[in-house]
């Protein structure tokens, strides 16, 4: 179980084998000819939507599709941006793919895979990735993470990793010295420990644990051995010790007083609060890192390590998006033809120069820590290979939404952890037998 | 409704080709709007009957599965406990909103200076967008730097969690609703009284009657068609209540569950999980539930309601 | 006696002081909170007043949306939902309250159960419709479902009722027909369930969210409402800006109400009722 979940990648098998074969422009230009009958090369632009949730990356969106149009003069993409917030792209999606008017290319993440697989509305993409070089030069996992019983759905676009983020100002103040990269679980309750001793400011806080999967216990849970599914989807892991040690390990620390209690947290995000000058030392996704480089209150103040390794095992949760095209898609050939092109090297390399992102592509996972240099970012991709996906089934959503209701309360200190995780798992069983 | 029945009589006595005039003139008035419903809303609320007797995936593909959306829904705690937490929030604002709105409007509708100012104010955050409201009331009861626990400290007094203490937390989402909604109602109350002819109170003053006794005896009596029209409609969006919580309370919140309504979890069902049959099914029951007390008060009203 | 009647006015006004406290507190500190700094928002225990009044959230905003465009399409969709939606919902209001048809009470129960229903279950068949008819992100989208109200007929046919029925029996006497005594007689007389009308569904058209959020797409058919929310979802932890985004969205609309009154309520008011 273990070793499937964490083998994120045996990456680099086939790195070498490079830039071959940029999906043919030929074939899209027959396949348009066919759908628009006969009005080959004359006048008319194929016009391709492209749907995205993220403003941050929208500039880096829109010179790919700059650079692709002057490439393929033929074609004319249109970006639609809903946000991602309280589910909104997901409901337009959904309802537009329920009407066949989907963007012909959208970006997905893993959560909403196995759904839309179910729901027909992914384009199979499976010989076009083949004839390109992606199966070679991307994470072996990124690309598999979109696969399901062998057919692609998507081309991977980026990944994100977690770091651990202090504040030097606080640090300074209280004359502990910095996190470093090479730190373990125990180091950080020490030094958590070391700054409060030393005084902080009312209402500042050494570290913060929320109830948070993807950024906190997960990587505890795996780095542990235990697991939140099984491989056949059947079942959960929540009454594995193992499992509850790698949650317990937080709640420890809000016991101690480390961390502010989860109610407040649930009211304050811990982003918020590092942001407010009110953390000591955070836990924050590679897609935080445009938000903490552009506010100015505490952009100068801060840098990231590593996230500490948890029993000796290096830690870390990994997620990203990847870029689908809709099955119903009037130019599907076209649409294939620019989402391949979209994990060129190109591509990948416009994208992650941004540096908003972590480009997928093994060759231009670097562009991220070069665009911020001022930062360690390099803690996002140093063992990125090492990291989890994150469990996802048909009912991912509503698993993590039953996940965190049960957790609050052991976190909270209303039940134990042992008692929460019983009737999680009682629960979280029945749904995916549902 | 039930005070129509007189007047059929009488107008047939007149002319009934006057009333077949009327007829037609009456459904030429109500064309735009029947038509318009029936098309947009209407045509989509069958559909939706006709999903909560399947299994509807995100891509409103159906399965045809008799009841058993509506078995589910019965034996689902989550969903009872959902309605309990609707019903305590209908049962606490409606009164209570009601009569702060009355208050409000009787004591604006008195000559003094400075009315418009008045209206303008307490009319302030029923047009503020609910994402902002939610924002800045979190802030405000904000256990950690909230005002209004910083006033509390001030005064020697201890922090409340207001909005992660289950035992509360749905008492301030309610002061939160009373607050984006007395001054609406407020308003048009103050337009119902601003109708009642002075000719009553002139009336009345001769009679010798002091403010007060007008108020009970003419003000309330000639308001209550809009008062009734108040009430209906606060039951009705009470029962729907859903955006404030939506955005105050998050997952994690301790006072999750105690502050959801029926509503979110229909929402939730339907956009977060997908099931849009299920969620289908329980837009029928709040449709039911809504349904029967309207019925109730519609039968009810010619008890009070004085239309003339 | 005069002495008497000052203090009376002085009680209303206190109680009426209190109420407005507490109405305008939260939206006060809104504004006090937009000018503030990140850190300065956050800050343990809060400071009332801003240290500087600062307006970085207001540019923010101004350069992070197409400002002028949104305004403009917010404009154009509320004031044509608002305009059409009142002149069917009061034709309809005024049959139901006062014209003997067949069905009536059938046709006037099935409307209302429009209300009855939770309203997020519109939203995807509305917009398959919109679709079916080809009007995604087009400015009609906007307004289209929103011209047709159930709220509003109810309102209306409540207002309706309470005229005296008098004026109506007599103008039917001297040979007006039915289109006659709704524009000449009966529309003017409703006015303050007009304005309430008026007001609700500008309110709702201005703030409106999810509905122009689903149905349109691209930047230059946005309205502010979902305009907004982008930006929230954008800047999670940037308060002040957030806060700006809100008062900026709520100065239009507080402005058209604070005309509207004077104009209707009160002159109203002072015509008094009786023909």
């Amino acid at each position: 179980m273990k070793k499937n979940l964490k083998k994120m990648a045996a990456l680099g098998l086939c790195m070498a084998m490079g830039t071959t074969m940029l999906a043919g422009c030929g074939g899209s230009d027959s396949g348009d000819g066919g759908s628009d009958g006969g009005s080959s090369s004359g006048g008319k632009k194929t016009e391709l939507a492209f749907g995205i949730w993220d403003e941050n990356q929208r500039p880096a969106m829109e010179q790919l599709v700059e650079a692709y149009e002057k490439e393929h003069d033929d074609v004319s993409i249109e970006i639609q941006l809903t946000p991602y917030k309280g589910g909104e792209y997901w409901t337009k999606l959904e309802a537009a793919a329920g009407g066949g008017k989907a963007p012909d290319v959208f970006w997905l993440n893993v959560l909403h895979l196995d759904s839309y697989v179910d729901g027909g509305i992914l384009a199979d993409m499976t010989d076009a990735i083949a004839e390109s070089d992606i199966n070679d030069a991307f994470p072996e996992a990124l690309v598999n993470n979109y696969v399901r019983e062998g057919v692609n759905y998507a081309v991977p676009k980026d990944f994100d990793t977690n770091a651990l983020w202090f504040n030097k100002e606080i640090f300074d103040a209280a004359g502990v010295a910095y996190p470093t990269d090479d730190m373990t679980y125990e180091d950080l309750v020490k030094t958590a420990e070391d700054l409060k001793a030393a005084g902080l400011d009312d209402g500042v806080y050494p570290f913060a644990c929320p109830v948070d999967f993807q950024t906190w216990y997960y990587q505890t849970v795996y780095a542990n051995g235990g697991y939140i599914l099984n491989d056949d989807k059947t079942e959960t892991g929540y009454d594995d010790p193992k499992t509850q040690e790698g949650i317990q390990c937080w709640i420890d620390m809000i016991e101690k007083e480390l961390s502010p209690g989860s109610a407040a947290l649930s009211e304050t995000s811990a982003d918020a609060m590092f942001e407010g000058g009110q953390l000591a030392m955070n836990f924050a996704g590679s897609y935080m890192v445009p938000e903490y480089a552009g506010n100015d209150a505490i952009s100068d103040k801060i840098d990231c390590v590593e996230i500490p390794t948890f029993n000796g095992v290096e830690d870390n949760c990994i997620n990203g998006l990847g870029y689908a095209v809709f099955e119903g898609s009037k130019n599907k050939d076209a649409a294939i033809d620019f989402a391949i092109w979209l994990g060129s090297t190109d591509a990948m390399k416009l994208q992650g120069e941004t540096g908003v992102v972590i480009s997928a592509r093994e060759d231009a996972q670097k562009y991220f820590a070069e665009a911020n240099p001022d930062y360690n970012l390099a803690a996002y991709t140093n063992h990125a290979d090492e990291a989890y996906p994150l469990p996802v089934c048909m009912v991912a959503a509503e698993l993590y939404d039953l996940e965190a209701t049960y957790l609050q309360k052991a976190y909270n200190g209303e039940e134990s952890l042992a008692d929460a995780c019983k009737e999680l798992k009682e629960e979280a069983d029945a749904l995916l037998a549902k | 409704m039930a005070e129509s029945k007189g007047n059929t009589g009488t107008v047939k006595k007149r002319a009934s080709k006057r009333a077949k005039k009327d007829w037609i003139a009456a459904y030429i008035f109500i064309a735009p709007v029947t038509l318009g419903l029936l098309v947009f809303y209407i045509w989509p609320f069958i559909q939706n009957v006709w999903f909560s007797f399947n299994e509807v995936n995100k891509f409103n593909m159906t399965t045809f599965v008799g009841v058993q959306n509506y078995v589910e829904m019965i034996q689902d705690k989550e969903m009872w406990a959902t309605f309990g937490n609707t019903l305590k929030y209908v049962v606490c604002t409606v009164p209570v909103g009601l009569f702060l709105s009355i208050c409000i409007a009787a004591l604006l509708n008195s000559k003094i200076k400075g009315t418009s100012i008045y209206r303008t104010l307490y009319f302030l955050p029923s047009v503020t967008m609910a994402a902002a409201v939610a924002m800045v009331w979190k802030w405000i009861y904000n256990e950690k730097m909230g005002i209004l626990n910083s006033v509390i400290r001030g005064l020697g007094g201890k922090g409340v969690g207001w909005l992660t203490d289950p035992k509360i937390a749905l008492y301030m989402i309610m002061i939160v609703g009373l607050w984006m909604t007395v001054g609406y109602n407020m308003i048009i109350l103050l337009a119902g009284m601003q109708g009642i002819s002075k000719s009553y109170y002139e009336a009345a003053a001769i009679d010798g009657a002091g403010s007060l006794q007008q108020f009970f005896k003419i003000t309330i009596p000639m308001l209550t068609p809009t008062i009734f029209f108040v009430m209906i409609t606060s039951i009705i969006s009470g029962f729907q209540v859903f955006d404030v919580v939506y955005m105050m309370i998050g997952k994690t919140n301790p006072a999750y569950a105690s502050t959801q309504t029926v509503v979110m979890l229909f929402y939730r069902q339907a956009f977060d999980y997908g099931y849009k049959g299920y969620a289908a099914a329980i837009s029928i029951l709040i449709f039911a539930v809504i349904m029967l007390v309207t019925v109730v008060q519609l039968w009810g009203q010619k008890k009070w309601v004085n239309y003339d | 006696m005069k002495s008497k009647s000052n203090t009376k006015k002085l009680f209303i006004h206190l109680a009426l002081l209190l109420g407005v406290g507490i109405t305008v507190f939260p939206f006060l500190w809104m504004v006090l909170t937009s000018f503030k700094t990140v850190g300065e928002a956050m800050q343990i225990p809060p400071t009332f007043f801003p240290k500087k009044f600062l307006t970085e959230a207001y540019t923010q905003i101004i350069t992070a949306l197409p400002f002028a465009r949104v305004y403009l399409n917010t404009i154009i969709s509320t004031v044509v939902t608002t305009v059409i939606q009142v002149l069917f919902c009061s034709m309809a209001a005024y049959a139901f309250a006062r014209i003997e048809f067949p069905f009536k009470n059938a046709i006037f129960v099935l409307l209302l159960s429009v209300l009855m229903v939770p309203g997020q279950i519109f939203l995807i068949p509305q917009y398959q419709i919109i679709q079916k008819l080809g009007l995604l992100d087009t400015i009609p989208a906007l307004f289209l479902p929103n011209l047709f109200s159930a709220f509003g007929t109810f309102l209306l046919r409540q207002f309706f009722m309470s005229l005296p029925k008098e004026l109506e029996e007599a103008a039917l006497l001297d040979g007006c027909n039915r289109y006659q005594i709704f524009w000449k007689i009966m529309l003017p007389l409703t006015k303050p369930g007009i304005v309430s009308l008026v007001i609700f569904t500008a309110k709702f058209a201005w703030n409106d969210f999810m509905w122009p959020l689903i149905v349109n797409t691209s930047p230059k058919m946005m309205t502010l409402g979902p305009a907004l929310s982008t930006l929230q979802g954008q800047y999670t932890t940037k308060y002040p800006m957030q806060m700006a985004g809100a008062v900026m969205a709520v100065i239009p609309i507080i402005v058209l109400f604070f005309i509207f009154q004077k104009q209707f309520i009160e002159g109203v008011a002072q015509s008094g009722i009786k023909g």
